[in-house]
């Protein structure tokens, strides 16, 4: 019954709520931290960090925080987790705390860690919560690095910071090319999730079958009078 | 309102949730801080690790407060590296975007020689970016804009400055694309670099 539970709420957190291209949440931060797939990656590994520390902490508290002041004590813990974050990339990760610049202090105002506290884990127990938080953040890495991966090699030419062609298209590294790959990319994975939940939807569908003797319904609009 | 209401109502309770909160805060933040402080040493290590690819050994070198701020720009410090004999100069160059009010630092290695009354510049071995200040298109700046401060050695050695002018008559001209005003500020700090060498360092040499 709780591995069934858990299975949910992960499979919530990374397909059926992702943040990025179900909610289109973060989206500052998705826009701007794209340009490459490692960039992109690590972004999703720290906003995934932060989301299950917060999770955890505010779960724990929850009985405790009253509810009118739900919100500043959420951001203060956000920020302190967020702080404490940059603190241990600046000190043993220095080169992915200087590429993540601005984005990384702006991480305490991601709608993500924030909808999640508010929605999931002030509400809910630890484990869940935990679960709920990792979930949610593995699903925007997952976006964030779909997204760099393309960007990079289309407008870069390479993978992961490996050159792997000469031909480059310029558009892929600014702005507008970020928002015409994170719009592609919702469309594919809306279309590909919608198939899939008909899919299943078909594959659970019963035929129901007329009793020996029984008259079929009549159709809609040709009732007998 | 009694004290004994006050103390008993979910305003007090909300404040005090609050202020706990934020105390357990700032005491983990301030107990992690002191254990991931970055020394400057360890930070300039860093830097020169960035700059070079490995480790090297280098001393401070002081700045004369006199011609530490020059037409070009600010220079904020400056290392001899002991390992080739460079210097290794960290400058803030002038005439960004923003109206001109605008940086950019960047960190040159200015190669030079042992010549006859001093030290002769041979040239820019490498320009480093650091930080800039209002430079909205400073990623315009690609790496090989940073290399291109390299590859006129010749004209830097005979004592020519870099611009960011398309129209400039000299060969000496290094722009970006699109960031033309942040192109002026870089090319200003590698110029504040030079500037300042041809001024102090190479001791009368040049």
């Amino acid at each position: 019954m709780n591995a069934k539970k858990y299975g949910k709420i992960a499979y919530d957190g990374l397909i059926t709520n992702n943040a990025t291209f179900k909610l289109v949440l973060g989206t500052c931060a998705t826009l701007g931290m794209s340009t490459s797939a490692v960039n992109s990656f690590g972004m999703g590994i720290s906003v995934t960090v932060v989301l299950l520390l917060s999770n955890v902490i505010i779960s724990l508290l929850r009985k405790v925080i009253p509810n009118t002041v739900r919100i500043p004590a959420f951001i203060v813990i956000i920020a302190t987790m967020v702080t404490l974050l940059r603190m241990v990339l600046e000190k043993y990760i220095p080169d992915l705390y200087d590429a993540m610049g601005v984005f990384l202090p702006l991480i305490v105002v991601n709608c993500v860690i924030l909808g999640r506290a508010e929605a999931f884990a002030s509400k809910n127990p630890v484990l869940d919560s935990a679960i709920d938080g990792v979930a949610t953040g593995l699903g925007l890495t997952f976006a964030l690095t779909l997204i760099g991966v393309i960007r990079e090699f289309l407008g870069s030419g390479s993978f992961f910071g490996i050159k792997v062609m000469d031909f480059t298209i310029g558009f892929f590294t600014n702005s507008a090319g970020a928002f015409f790959v994170y719009g592609i990319c919702i469309a594919l994975f809306v279309l590909v999730t919608n198939r899939a939940e008909l899919a299943r939807r078909a594959g659970k569908a019963r035929t129901l079958r007329i009793p020996d003797g029984a008259q079929p319904l009549p159709e809609p609009g040709k009732e007998e009078n | 309102m009694t004290v004994k209401e006050f103390f008993k109502s979910n305003a007090f309770k909300s404040l005090a949730v609050l202020i706990a909160i934020v105390l357990v805060a700032g005491a983990l933040l301030a107990i992690f801080n002191d254990i991931l402080y970055i020394s400057d040493e360890e930070r300039l290590n860093r830097t020169l690790s960035k700059i070079y690819g490995e480790s090297v050994s280098a001393q401070p070198v002081e700045v004369s407060a006199e011609d530490a701020e020059n037409e070009y720009g600010t220079v904020n410090s400056i290392y001899f590296i002991t390992d080739d004999g460079n210097y290794l100069v960290n400058t803030t160059g002038k005439g960004g975007f923003r109206d001109g009010a605008g940086t950019v630092t960047l960190w040159t290695v200015i190669a030079c020689t042992e010549g006859e009354g001093g030290k002769a510049l041979t040239g820019i071995e490498k320009v480093v970016y650091e930080s800039n200040e209002g430079q909205t298109y400073i990623s315009t700046l690609s790496g090989a804009f940073y290399e291109g401060f390299t590859q006129k050695n010749d004209l830097i050695a005979a004592g020519g400055y870099f611009n960011a002018d398309k129209n400039a008559p000299d060969d000496l001209t290094n722009i970006a694309t699109g960031a033309s005003q942040s192109s002026n500020a870089a090319c200003n700090a590698v110029n504040t670099a030079l500037c300042y060498f041809r001024a102090v360092l190479s001791g009368g040499a040049q």
